[in-house]
Parts: C-alpha cells; sequence; structure tokens
C-alpha cells in the first residue's frame, strides 16, 4: 500500500471539486469496504481519497407517494431492514439482506455499493495486469473463469458484482449523479456500461461526478417483486447468479413485468424478451421452464461456466413461479 | 432447517469417572482470548523492532538467474535484505529442501515461493523495498497436479530427483520420489473368490488447513550469539531444531518463544519466516518482525495434497471382503514429502483383510510443499476407500454399518502395513451409530439421501516434559512445552489435579519456552493430551510422593503409612494426624525446602481412534446446492478428560471435512497461480452453511494410557467427505468421484445421469 491523501468532503460541491482536480488520481470513499481492499491489495494505487461520508442529506430514506429516494450513504443494513422497503420494495430488501455478512452490510452503503469495482480474481490480484487495469489481454478468456460472464461480454469477462444493482434495475429505478455544477440523472439501465463502451469504469460517471441518491418510482398495487441469489455458501458469497423480478399482475394477467439478471453479464442484464413473453399471460398459463430457457437462449458460456446457464434458467423460473402463486 | 430432538445430543458413552477428569471446566486462556487481550504472533512488540516483507515468486516453475536487490537496499529506511545465499550452504536431501523452502536457491518451484526478504523502518517501506528488488527468472513450464506430474513427459521439478521405486533408486530424473507397497496375503486369489468386485478412481484437490491467524514470527540475533524467536507455532522445539538445521548453528543457540496461537490444524509445524526474520535480525542486529497475508498463507505455507486413488474390493455375498487393493498417489507440493505414507496406513484400517495391498506414491509438482493438515492423508484415502466400501455393501445387499461390522478390525488383527491392533474401540463405535436415533430416523422429502463412513488414526507418542512447583497457598504452578491448539492447557492440567486430588482451579498451566523446559515434540498427531497429559500424571506423581515423604517427616512416621485423599494427608494408622493439601504446601518452606515435580516421557502406548458419520443431505438438482440437513459424529476417545474439548474436535473435524467436501480447494490456472487467494474465493463453510453436529462419545480406554486416553484431534476430519458422498449418492442416485462436491459439480453429475 502506498501513501495516500484522505480529504473529508463536508458539501456536495467540496467533494465534487477536490476529485475533479486530483483526477484520474483520485477516489471517493464511502463506507470503504471494497475500496480499501484494492488499496491494501495493491490492485489500485490512489493520491487522494475523498470521503462522502460526512455529506448531509445522503442518509436518509424518504418514502412518500410518488415512491422512494434512498441516499447514496444508506447503509446496505438499513435497506434490508427498512420497513417501508421491505413492504413496498422486497426485491431490493432481499439484495440488501443478501449481500456479503451484517459487518460488511453495516458498514457498506447503497452508493459504494453500486459502484464497486469487479471481483473478478484476475483483476483483484496486482500480478495480472488485464484489459480491465489497462493491460493487454483477458486472463479469463480460456481458464479461470468459472465465476465468469455468460451473457452480454465481449473481450472481459467480468459479472457486476452488485446485487442491490439488480433489485433496483427490476424496479425501474433512476439513479442521481451530483457533480459541481448540479445533478444529472438517469434510468439505472442507462448509469452501467458494458467493458465494450468503457473498458476502465463499469459506469457513466465523469471525474468529480459521485452517486448521490437513487429513486423508485411507486408500484402500482398489483405489483409483487422478489430477488433469488444463487451462492456457494450461506454467507459472505457473490452471486453465482441471482435474479429478480417485478411482475405487474391485475385479473390474473400479467400486465407488466421486468426481469433482471445478476451474476451472469457485465452489467445487470436485462432480459427484454422474458418481459415481452411474460406480459399479457395468464398468471395460470405461465410455462415457468419455458421463460427460464428464454431468459438464457443467447448464454455464451466460458470453458468453465456453462453451469450457470442451467443454473440460471432455473432462478429464473423460481423466481417467476413465486411471484405468480403469491 | 429446525430439527425437533427426540434424543441427547451430546451424549458420552462413559467408562469410569474419576474427580477431575470427566468434567467440564472453564479453559485457563478463555478470558484473555474473549476480551483481546491473547498476544498471538503479530502482536509481539519489541524496542527497536523492524518490519519486515517477503518477496514471492510470480512463477510457479522458474530458474532464477540472477536476484538483484541493490535498488531495493538503497530506499531510505532499509535497513537489510537477504537472499537464499545468506543461509550457511550445503548438505544434502531434506535439509536443503526446507533450506530452499523457506528461500529459494537455484529455481522457484512454485507461485508464492519465498525469493528475498526485507527488513525496514515500517511495512510500507519494507513492501516498497521488496517491490524494488529485480529477479532475473528462466521460465518453465509448471505441471501442477499429481496425474499429469507422474507421466514420462512431465516438467522436472528437481535432476537429482529419483525415484525409490520399493527401495531400489532408479537412474532417471523423475517427479516420483518414491513408490512403496504393503502388502498382506494375495490380493489376486482374494479377488477370485470375490462375487462381487468394485474399482474406482478418485480425485482430490489440494485444500488449506485455513487457520485464521497468519504465520508471524519475530526473532532477535542478539550480540551474545543466542537466537531469539517469538512466533506462532505448533512446535517450539521443533521450530527450534529447523532453525538451527537450516541456519547451522546448535540447538542451545536458540529460544523459541510460543505465542498464542491463532490455529493451526497441522499447518504450523514446519518453520517458514522464522529462519528468514533471524537472517534479517543478525543482519541488522536489531528485532525484526514478519507477518504473512491470507495471500502468503495460501499461496506460501504447506496446504494438503491434491491427490488420486483407485481403489478395488471384492467381497462374497455373504459379506466377507475377500481381498482390497488400493492405488494412492499423493502430491507432495515443490519438495518430496506428501502424506501419503499415513493415508496407506489409513486406508484399510478399518477392515480385518486376509488379502491386501495398498500401493503408495509420493509425487512432487508445482505448488507450495505439504504439510501436516489433521490427520495428513487419511481423508484423501478415506474419500476413495470408504465411498467403495459403500458401493460393495450396496451390490451385496448389505447395511453399510453391518457389512463394516462383519469386516471390523479389532484387537488382534494385523494391519495391511505390520502392526496388530491392540484393544481399539471401533466395533463400540459402530454399535452407536447403529442405534443411534439419527441412523434410524426416517428422511422426509425427495433428493435427501442418508451416508456413513468411518476413518481411522493411528496417533503418536513422542517426547514431553512437564514441570509441577507447589505454591505456599495450596496451589500448583505447571509448566509444558505444548503449543494449545485445543484446549490442551485445561486437559493437561486435569491430568495433574486428578493425581493430586485437587479441584482443577488449584492447578495453573502455562506453556513455557524452549529454555524453560525439557523437549517436548508438537502439537500434533493427536499427542498432546495424551503424551504430554502422561507427563503431567508422571510429574504430579513426583510431587504426591514428595508430599506424602514430607508429612511423613513432619508426623514423623513411615511414609506408607501416609495417604492423600481429596486434597488431605492422613496417616492410616493415626486418625489425629491429618492435614490439607494447603497446611502441608505452607509448611514447606519451614520443613525442608519447596517442593517440585519434574518428567519427561516418551511414552509406547499409543491408542489408535476410530471415528464414524452419519449425515444427512438433500441435494437441490437443478442447483447442485448441497444441503448438510443433519450430522453426527462418533468417536471412540478412549477416555475423554475435558468432553466439551472432545466434542469440539468432533465438531471441527466435521466442520472441515464439510468444507472439503462441498466447497474448498486451490483452483490453479494453466500457469500454476491459485486463482481463489482469499477467503472470500477460497470457500470455507460458515456458521449458517452447518447444522448442530451431534456427537457421541464412545470410551473404549486406551491400556497405554493412565487415564485411557487415545488421541481425538485428527480422526473426525476422515470420515466426513466419503460419508457426504455416500448420502449424496443415495439423494441423487450418482455417485461422485471427485472433490469438491460444489453446486456446479453436483449439476453436472444430475444432467449426465
Ligand atoms: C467480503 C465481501 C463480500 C461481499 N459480498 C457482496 C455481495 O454478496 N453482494 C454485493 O452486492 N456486494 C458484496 N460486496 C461488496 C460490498 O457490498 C461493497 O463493498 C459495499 O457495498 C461498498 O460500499 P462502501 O460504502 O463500503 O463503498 P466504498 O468501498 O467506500 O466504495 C466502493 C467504490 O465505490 C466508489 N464510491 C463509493 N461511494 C460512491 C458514490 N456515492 N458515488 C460514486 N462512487 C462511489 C468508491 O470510489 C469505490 O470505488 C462484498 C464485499 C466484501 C468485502
Ligand atoms: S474478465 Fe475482465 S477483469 Fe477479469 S481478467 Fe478478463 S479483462 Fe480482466
Amino acid at each position: 500500500m502506498k501513501p495516500f491523501k484522505f480529504e473529508q468532503a463536508t458539501t456536495a460541491v467540496q467533494a465534487s471539486q477536490t476529485h475533479a482536480d486530483a483526477a484520474p488520481n483520485a477516489r471517493f470513499i464511502s463506507g470503504g469496504t471494497d475500496i480499501l481492499g484494492e488499496i491494501k491489495e495493491s490492485v489500485l494505487e490512489v493520491n487522494i481519497l475523498v470521503s462522502l461520508a460526512g455529506l448531509s442529506g445522503a442518509s436518509e430514506i424518504i418514502s412518500s407517494d410518488l415512491g422512494l429516494e434512498i441516499g447514496a450513504l444508506v447503509t446496505l443494513a438499513r435497506i434490508a431492514s427498512d420497513q417501508s422497503i421491505v413492504e413496498t420494495y422486497p426485491a431490493l430488501a432481499q439484495a440488501a439482506e443478501s449481500v456479503a455478512t451484517p459487518q460488511i452490510r453495516n458498514v457498506g452503503t447503497l452508493g459504494g455499493n453500486l459502484c464497486q469495482r469487479p471481483r473478478c480474481w484476475y483483476y483483484r490480484s496486482p500480478l495480472f495486469d488485464c484489459l480491465k487495469k489497462g493491460g493487454e489481454t483477458c486472463f479469463a478468456s480460456d481458464e479461470g473463469n468459472k465465476y465468469h460472464a455468460i451473457l452480454g461480454a465481449e473481450n472481459c469477462h467480468i459479472v457486476h458484482p452488485s446485487d442491490v444493482a439488480v433489485a433496483l434495475l427490476a424496479l425501474d429505478a433512476t439513479v442521481v449523479v451530483s457533480n459541481a455544477s448540479g445533478d444529472r440523472q438517469m434510468p439505472i439501465g442507462d448509469f452501467f456500461v458494458s467493458p465494450d463502451v468503457n473498458m476502465l469504469a463499469e459506469n457513466v460517471l465523469e471525474p468529480g461526478e459521485f452517486v448521490s441518491k437513487v429513486k423508485i418510482p411507486k408500484p402500482s398495487s398489483g405489483t409483487r417483486s422478489v430477488y433469488l441469489k444463487a451462492k456457494e455458501r450461506q454467507a459472505y458469497d457473490f452471486a453465482l447468479s441471482s435474479v429478480a423480478v417485478s411482475l405487474e399482475v391485475r385479473d390474473e394477467t400479467i400486465t407488466q413485468a421486468h426481469v433482471v439478471l445478476g451474476g451472469v453479464a457485465p452489467v445487470p442484464y436485462s432480459v427484454p424478451q422474458v418481459d415481452s413473453e411474460l406480459t399479457g399471460q395468464k398468471i395460470r398459463e405461465v410455462d415457468v421452464q419455458a421463460i427460464g430457457q428464454l431468459a438464457v437462449k443467447d448464454a455464451q458460456p466460458l470453458s468453465d461456466n456453462s453451469y450457470k446457464v442451467r443454473l440460471t434458467a432455473s432462478m429464473v423460473a423460481r423466481a417467476v413461479s413465486r411471484l405468480i402463486s403469491e | 432447517m429446525a430439527t425437533t430432538r427426540d434424543y441427547e445430543p451430546n451424549v458420552v458413552l462413559s467408562n469410569q469417572d474419576y474427580n477431575v477428569v470427566g468434567t467440564r471446566p472453564l479453559r485457563p486462556d478463555g478470558a484473555d482470548k474473549v476480551t483481546g487481550r491473547a498476544l498471538y504472533g503479530a502482536d509481539f512488540a519489541a524496542a527497536g523492532l523492524l518490519s519486515g516483507s517477503v518477496l514471492r515468486s510470480p512463477h510457479a516453475h522458474a530458474r532464477i538467474k540472477s536476484i538483484d536487490t541493490s535498488k531495493a537496499e538503497a530506499l531510505d529506511g532499509v535497513r537489510a535484505v537477504v537472499t537464499s545465499a545468506d543461509f550457511p550452504q550445503g548438505g544434502e536431501g531434506p535439509v536443503v529442501w526446507q533450506r530452499d523452502n523457506v528461500l529459494a536457491s537455484d529455481k522457484a518451484l512454485y507461485r508464492g515461493h519465498a525469493i528475498a526478504a526485507v527488513a525496514a523502518a515500517s511495512p510500507h517501506i519494507a513492501e516498497e523495498a521488496v517491490s524494488l528488488i529485480d529477479v532475473d527468472y528462466e521460465v518453465l513450464t509448471p505441471v501442477t497436479d499429481v496425474q499429469s506430474s507422474m507421466k514420462g513427459d512431465a516438467p522436472i521439478l528437481h535432476d537429482s530427483l529419483m525415484t525409490d521405486e520399493l527401495g531400489e533408486k532408479a537412474d532417471k530424473a523423475s517427479n516420483v520420489a518414491s513408490h512403496f507397497q504393503h502388502v498382506k496375503g494375495d490380493v489376486k486369489a482374494g479377488f477370485k473368490e470375490a462375487d462381487v468386485v468394485i474399482e474406482r478412481e478418485f480425485t482430490t484437490k489440494t485444500v488449506h488447513q485455513g487457520y485464521i491467524e497468519p504465520q508471524a514470527a519475530t526473532a532477535l540475533w542478539n550480540n551474545d550469539g543466542r537466537l531469539h524467536i517469538w512466533c506462532s507455532t505448533q512446535g517450539s522445539f521443533a521450530a527450534r531444531d529447523a532453525c538451527a538445521k537450516i541456519l547451522d548453528i546448535p540447538v542451545s543457540q536458540i529460544r523459541v518463544v510460543p505465542l498464542e496461537i491463532g490455529g493451526g490444524f497441522g499447518g504450523k509445524i514446519d518453520v517458514y519466516l522464522e529462519p528468514v526474520a533471524a537472517l534479517l535480525s543478525k543482519k541488522t542486529g536489531t528485532p525484526v518482525k514478519l507477518v504473512m497475508s491470507r495471500a502468503d498463507v495460501l499461496q506460501g505455507t504447506g496446504p494438503t495434497p491434491g491427490s488420486y486413488a483407485k481403489i478395488k474390493i471384492g467381497a462374497k455375498k455373504d459379506g466377507t471382503i475377500t481381498a482390497a487393493h488400493a492405488y494412492l498417489a499423493m502430491e507432495a507440493g515443490a519438495y518430496p514429502g506428501s502424506p501419503v505414507g499415513a493415508g496407506a496406513m489409513c486406508v484399510l484400517a478399518p477392515y480385518d483383510l486376509e488379502n491386501a495391498l495398498v500401493d503408495g506414491y509420493d509425487v512432487v509438482v508445482n505448488k507450495p510443499k505439504t504439510a501436516a493438515y489433521r490427520a495428513p492423508g487419511a481423508p484423501n484415502a478415506a474419500f476413495a476407500g470408504e465411498q467403495v466400501i459403500d458401493e460393495v455393501a450396496k451390490a451385496i445387499g448389505m447395511d453399510p454399518i453391518d457389512f463394516r461390522m462383519k469386516n471390523a478390525a479389532k484387537e488382534g488383527t494385523r494391519q495391511v502395513h505390520g502392526p496388530t491392533f491392540p484393544r481399539v474401540g471401533y466395533e463400540e463405535v459402530l454399535e452407536a451409530m447403529k442405534s443411534h436415533p439419527h441412523y434410524n430416523a426416517p428422511l422426509d422429502g425427495p433428493n435427501q439421501g442418508r451416508g456413513v463412513a468411518v476413518g481411522f488414526w493411528f496417533n503418536i507418542g513422542f517426547d514431553s516434559a512437564c514441570n509441577i512447583a507447589v505454591n505456599a497457598d495450596g496451589t500448583v504452578t505447571l509448566q509444558e512445552g505444548s503449543t494449545d491448539i485445543g484446549g490442551t492447557r485445561a486437559s493437561i492440567a486435569m491430568q495433574a489435579a486428578e493425581v493430586l486430588t485437587l479441584p482443577y482451579e488449584k492447578v495453573h498451566p502455562t506453556v513455557v519456552d524452549t529454555d524453560t523446559i525439557g523437549f517436548t515434540a508438537v502439537t500434533g498427531g493427536s499427542r498432546t493430551t495424551f503424551a504430554t497429559g502422561w507427563a503431567a500424571y508422571e510429574a504430579a506423581q513426583d510431587v504426591r510422593t514428595k508430599m506424602i515423604d514430607r508429612a511423613a517427616q513432619i508426623w514423623e512416621v513411615d511414609a506408607d503409612t501416609v495417604e492423600l485423599e481429596d486434597a488431605v494427608f492422613k496417616s492410616k494408622s493415626d486418625p489425629e494426624l491429618s492435614m490439607t493439601f494447603a497446611e502441608l504446601a505452607g509448611q514447606l518452606g519451614r520443613s525442608g525446602g519447596g517442593i517440585t515435580g519434574t518428567a519427561a516421557v516418551s511414552p509406547s502406548g499409543v491408542g489408535g481412534a476410530f471415528a464414524g458419520n452419519i449425515v444427512d443431505v438433500e441435494v437441490d438438482p437443478e442447483t447442485g446446492k448441497t444441503e448438510i440437513l443433519r450430522f453426527t459424529v462418533v468417536q471412540d476417545a478412549g477416555k475423554a478428560i475435558h468432553p466439551s474439548y472432545v466434542e469440539g474436535q468432533m465438531q471441527g473435524g466435521a466442520v472441515q471435512g464439510i468444507g472439503w467436501a462441498l466447497n474448498e480447494e486451490y483452483y490453479m490456472s494453466d500457469s500454476g497461480t491459485m486463482d481463489n487467494v482469499s477467503l472470500l474465493d477460497y470457500r470455507m463453510p460458515t456458521s449458517l452453511d452447518l447444522p448442530m453436529i451431534d456427537t457421541v462419545i464412545v470410551e473404549v480406554a486406551n491400556p497405554g494410557h493412565p487415564y485411557g486416553v487415545r488421541g481425538v484431534g485428527e480422526a473426525p476430519i476422515i470420515p466426513p467427505t466419503p460419508a457426504i458422498a455416500n448420502a449424496i449418492e443415495n439423494a441423487i442416485g450418482t455417485r461422485l468421484f471427485a472433490l469438491p462436491m460444489n453446486p456446479a459439480a453436483v449439476a453436472k453429475a444430475v444432467m449426465d445421469k
């Protein structure tokens, strides 16, 4: 670990300015559960860490008729246990609850979870100067790819590590980004970018920009959601494959559907063909196995991860089946 | 899943009651540990302490052409840089291997192999300095698994290593260090008599002990020539002797002070950092501390081997095994010395066989030199052997426990490698399994299955010493040299208390350094409660005799007329003459001086231990995930000195076995790198992955120990992998022949069915 400066920002403008001025060797830090690991493992060298932890107003959960606003500094533990989230946005609470361990959920924040870096073990080892770190090769393309992507990956085969992002996408969330001149916002699906768009980052943030909150529209009555996560052990594990599903059901008919896959692609992965297949179906007539198969139709597994195809199909089938029998 | 219990979860089938032995007092080290005060290896501090850092090879197999340390030496704050050239040179065989493993000389033989080390004013400077060392490597092709390494065209690790083929040295370099055989009867004839013969092949991956405390060592090579080492070790004398060999100095020049240890499981017997810290201290004249990271631990210390096994067993329809052949090949890692020898002694041990053959192969590969891990070699062997036993039992339509009972080894059975069993408790273990409510409970659901398996570990004796001193207040202090990784301070003190008829609380045990006590072998081989406990028993007898003599002298009576009972000395002839232990202790100074007892033992009456598991699993056929629903461990402890700590060993062995069965593995890339070098990616089970593990302690006293103790630390890790494999087979109707049986592997087995 190399020495670095630590700057405690008190206002959004100050945070943004300090970061922008020191780019590209500045990073934001919120809970530190991800970034400090990167620094200690010598995967990342920074000159300055700009702490967002002291920003006012970023630690609130505001629930209204319009929907929900969650500040970027809200911890995963709070999201998992917040009454309004548990009741109205169950997929989100379940996703937050499924992260890591209680210790990490108590410290890790929403903003940090969305902006955490990939968990590819070559990325996380200082020994491998791979594409994602500006190098020439992907070490996972031919071997060592058991936990890598089966969908939507070209050169770099990371899976996006965030559980929460998968649920937020299924719930049609919007990300609010702050910079020195104010805010901009975008649907969460546009926030994440695949390595083919930008090899060195997983989102659209520019220097000086950080996530300040996430907004979720209030679901109509009749909407139900669920998040399921397959992992090798029951705690302290990322998803082998996960799925968030949100269904709006009226008169026993699915009127809207959003199925999102996690742990299988470089970004939280929407499968629009599944959404349109489900929409309009009578819940009693849904063939969940066929829906599962459809979700992985485009899968291109690597040498060690073809198990993820069937696993993901089965996770989708289970999630849909759970919701239509609710 | 919550199970309602209609039985006692932890049962002791006791053979004899004592006052202290068999009770469950608090451990003397407990308070310090739960309050965070215990001093572990990395906590050690000293004036002028320097921090060290180790440069490790990025290649799994490479010739080291040159090492340029000049840039590192020039960095501000760097005090010394050492390489293998700083060790005394010369010698051959094991000492060279040991030395080269600590700092590579001509070749780096695994990714993570230590190459050079730096001492500096701070850990950050040391780390930076390490990155300034230039090593010129000629990168060679690595070979990282036992089967590839045995092939004729495999890259050779050691040009001078020739196979020891059944006692004869071959004349060509090979990665097979040795091939040995144990033969009993005539297997060919035996297989001819069989109605059913089953032969299967199995593989296991490298796994790590996973102790929570990484290795840490501080060395001070003093101006007077004496070397002091403070470290986390399972054997302070073993560490001392290894350092003496590597540094080529007399053992008397070294003092090793064992600090509190955060787990070892066999992995903290070998030295890694100690000799390097010593070299750095010699160069700088100040104490130097080296501490490993988790990645260093996984890549730079000794795990237990990956292995290949082929097992063939034949039986008659009536259940008699007519012949068995076990072929075992185990990875030694970078230097010869896999645990295949122990595996070969254990694989068929539970069975009384007329015809048997065991072939063992010790094979070097480009991975860290393996170290001991609980019953080293035996779990690898049992994963193979106990599955074929299960399959044979099924093929002839016999209950798997009945099949084992029919062929059970017992007192007088000659083992395949020669020795005859003394009294052992295997049949009693099988009986306890058969009659356990778990074995007879119905399974309730599809994709559930139950499996059983057993394991044997021989345990060891070796040297131990103990000193006991009587305090004026009637307590005693006890000094011993066995570092405490499993509650042995308590189990040793209890044996002394029993002899002295004192309450346990009156005995204060301390683990001391190598200058303070007689030679004591490692805390390993399940020997500590047996052998150091025996030393404590003898030292306590010494104290008892001297105290009785003193009472007799004070009373002016014959010593044989004085007895000690319930901490009171009494004269058999004169009921008036009576004095408590504390009263006598208070008078020692005035009546001839203090009393100490001492003993050094090397007991031979080691008692082997059998353990058995019953396990229920539920497999999700789509995700491949196996849930352990219920797990029962039955084990012969001989005598459980402290039943809670015996249960802890049984449960701990089961937990590690479950991890080994379902998840743990060194995930190796073709370049010979371990990909999963963190505890996030190297998946040991968490509490949420485990059910309550029930235990049944069977006590069939070991006639070779005063209280009947057998070792208990290792046997319980042997049966879990085959028991779980057998349970999975019963759940999904197909058998897994490779570890780990992780979700991807199980899902594939279901698909391929
Ligand atoms: C052992 C372990 C297991 C884990 N398991 C899981 C899991 O199963 N599922 C899962 O989803 N996650 C998992 N995680 C990741 C964990 O959820 C994240 O580390 C945590 O949510 C990050 O939050 P933080 O506040 O600590 O982020 P930090 O570590 O402070 O920051 C993380 C990254 O985000 C950036 N950043 C932080 N806040 C902002 C912001 N507001 N705007 C823009 N950028 C920002 C930082 O620069 C940094 O690059 C695991 C982590 C660990 C260490
Ligand atoms: S998958 Fe991406 S992060 Fe991993 S090695 Fe390949 S390029 Fe690097």
